[in-house]
């Protein structure tokens, strides 16, 4: 245990108040006396402890008087009462009262022990339980998780393992654990113990004695150090993101039961509040986009606006120096300065108009667009990307198409989203067929022209297919993905007034049909 | 019998009515001026004009207003759209208006001028 717990005995008759106290003195905890209530709720109110050991009957305040002061000082001390004969009532009063347990006097050191260190376990827990909820951000979160399962679970290491966004095991933080030979020992017998449960949902905590006689883990170098080691899932949404591994070095000091018992709680309480930080994220995320998003289109109003109110003076600035300008001597200074200011009015009239463009919200500019230029230029921004990803573009283009009523950056765009998404889809490499074709006639007999762009990824679920055009959706790993990009391009198809499909076969990939009106 | 052209300048800046007066007068033509929509309007009732040159945004009547009035009551007065931002010109009922041409503030005296000589050419 990293601090000796802080015990208060409380009791009117001393040889009682000592004895308990030479007992847990013996346990190595720091142990203070107090020979009434009042004397209690003064140690309370003046230092901290982390449990209380109460007898009920005593002159002055009694038992049950100081656990409601002791508990209104400082809620989160455990207290156990000690009852004497005929106080059976008021001991489950107390309990009522927010008393963890109750001694029936005379007890015996061993039940004094056990209890004590019940109460103290439970102390523990809620000092883990309040950390661990104490942050929202994912760096502070993965230290206190590991620091309370070093704390809680003994232990000589502790690592924990989390799937990066490829699915690869990587050590988020580890307590205990020096150089990377080590790292790298550890983090092989996790990846293990990850493959196994993840064809195995049901495995709660996996216990291994001795890894080094164990055929599984035998051939890990470096693994015969540890001689005892838990490994507890972290479950999110019933899939598993990761495991927290805890190990014990020396050879007696086996996990027992109970460990088991705290490994389950905290393993479930961690995954809780991994979630939670990772909510957050996602919130925060979210929210930065639409205030990005505010922000422009707030810029783009205050420049409309400000160049309208500044380009009037100006005009009449420029106006009035040319007039002027027209009646001075060539050769005069003034002559000069008027066309400095002229200068001067076109640099104001450079800057505003830049301004303007820079905020201006997007608009659909429609012009005969080449669709099959359109993807070569877009191919020309992520060839590079694909190469690197092992992935081929097969060109299917239709000859001699007729050209569609579009705006060329934003197609871009939309192919820009369409091959990123495609690439996402691929971490193994793959193939993107993008073929370009006139389409049948719609009902309304207008011609259209399809393309279609198909993967060779992972697919997309059923479940989820009708959702992906939905703004902020996205099954990509926090901070890779915005969820907009979809439904931008859905945006800005419907601008077209052309319409954007998607379909998939989960495991063979997904086709993303647009069809644009020529 | 040659007489001199008429022009209106609409526009609530004064900087903006005081030169553009100034450039065409010196060039020869009648030129008159008005502070917002509603005089604009008393003006046009009382007297014809060849060209109008207005700008969009002003306080009382909205510009596409007072060159929409214009063209119903006299259908040969030629209009120039002066205005401060471009994106009153992509505004999509702005062609609807057909007017003869505009401008972006700032222009110079001899933008207006070669703009105004293209659009009355011709005229008598």
């Amino acid at each position: 245990m990293d601090h000796k717990a802080n015990i208060l005995v409380v009791d009117d008759e001393a040889p009682v108040s000592e004895m308990i106290s030479a007992a847990l003195s013996d346990q190595g905890y720091k142990v203070s006396i107090a020979f009434n209530g009042e004397e209690c709720v003064k140690k309370i109110s003046g230092d901290k402890f982390d449990l209380v050991i109460l007898d009920i009957m005593m002159p002055g305040m009694d038992g049950i008087a100081a656990l409601g002061e002791i508990k209104k000082l400082d809620p989160e001390v455990e207290v156990i009462m000690a009852t004497g004969h005929g106080t059976m009532g008021t001991a489950i009063q107390s309990m009522r009262k927010g008393a963890f347990d109750y001694l029936h006097k005379p007890f015996e050191i061993k039940e004094l022990v056990a209890v004590v260190e019940k109460a103290l376990e439970k102390r523990k827990f809620n000092d883990i339980t309040k950390a661990i909820f104490s942050t929202i951000k994912s760096e502070e979160l993965l230290r206190i998780i590991i620091d309370s399962a070093v704390r809680i679970l003994k232990a000589d290491e502790a690592l924990l393992v989390l799937l990066d966004a490829a699915g690869q095991p990587y050590i988020a933080v580890s307590e205990g654990l020096n150089g990377e030979p080590r790292k790298t020992s550890r983090l092989a017998a996790s990846s293990r113990i990850l493959e196994r449960l993840a064809d195995d949902k049901g495995a709660s905590v996996v216990l291994i004695e001795d890894p080094r006689k164990d055929a599984q883990f035998a051939d890990i170098e470096h693994i015969g150090e540890v001689k005892f080691a838990l490994l507890l899932p972290l479950i999110e949404d019933n899939r598993l993101i990761g495991l927290i591994n805890i190990n014990r070095m020396q050879l007696d000091e086996y996990f027992n039961e109970n460990d088991l018992q705290r490994a389950k709680i905290f393993a479930s309480l961690v995954s809780l509040a991994l979630r939670n930080a990772n909510l957050y994220k996602q919130l925060q995320e979210t929210q930065s986009q639409l205030i990005q998003a505010e922000k422009m289109s707030a810029l783009g109003q205050l420049a409309g606006g400000l160049a309208h109110e500044i380009n009037n003076p100006l005009s009449g600035i420029l106006g009035l120096t040319q007039l002027v300008l027209e009646k001075a001597d060539a050769g005069a200074q003034s002559c000069q300065d008027l066309k400095d200011i002229e200068k001067a009015v076109f640099r104001c009239k450079k800057i505003i108009s830049s301004l303007l463009s820079f905020a201006r919200q997007e608009k659909t500019r429609l012009e005969p667009v080449n669709i099959n230029e359109v993807i070569e230029e877009t191919l020309v921004l992520c060839a590079r990307q694909m190469e690197l990803k092992h992935i081929t573009i097969v060109k299917e283009f239709g000859p001699e198409l007729p050209p569609v009523n579009g705006d060329f950056q934003q197609l871009m765009q939309v192919f820009l989203n369409l091959f990123t998404n495609a690439r996402d889809a691929m971490p193994d490499g793959g193939a993107i067929t993008i073929r370009t074709q006139l389409s049948a006639p719609a009902p309304d007999k207008k011609e259209l022209l399809a393309v279609s762009l198909a993967d060779t990824g992972a697919g997309i679920p059923p479940e989820i297919l009708d959702r992906v055009f939905d703004p902020f959706f996205t099954t990509k790993p926090a901070g890779k993905g915005t969820g907009l990009g979809l439904s931008v391009c859905l945006g800005i198809i419907n601008k077209h007034n052309g319409a954007i499909l998607a379909k998939s076969e989960p495991g063979k990939g997904s086709v993303f049909t647009l069809y644009l009106p020529v | 019998m040659n007489m001199l052209k008429k022009i209106l300048v609409v526009d609530d800046e004064e900087l903006v009515r005081n030169y553009v007066r100034r450039a065409l007068s010196s060039r020869g033509y009648d030129v008159a001026a008005a502070v917002d929509g509603a005089s604009a309007m008393a003006v046009i009732e009382k007297e014809d004009f060849d060209l109008a040159i207005c700008d969009l945004k002003m306080p009382d009547l909205r510009g596409e207003e007072v060159i929409r009035r214009l063209k119903a009551r006299r259908p040969l007065t030629r209009v120039i759209v002066i205005t401060g931002s471009v994106s009153d010109i992509l505004n999509p009922i702005f062609p609807g208006l057909a007017v003869e041409g505009f401008l972006i503030k700032p222009f110079g005296i001899n933008e207006i001028r070669d703009m105004v000589e293209k659009i009355l050419k011709g005229r008598s």
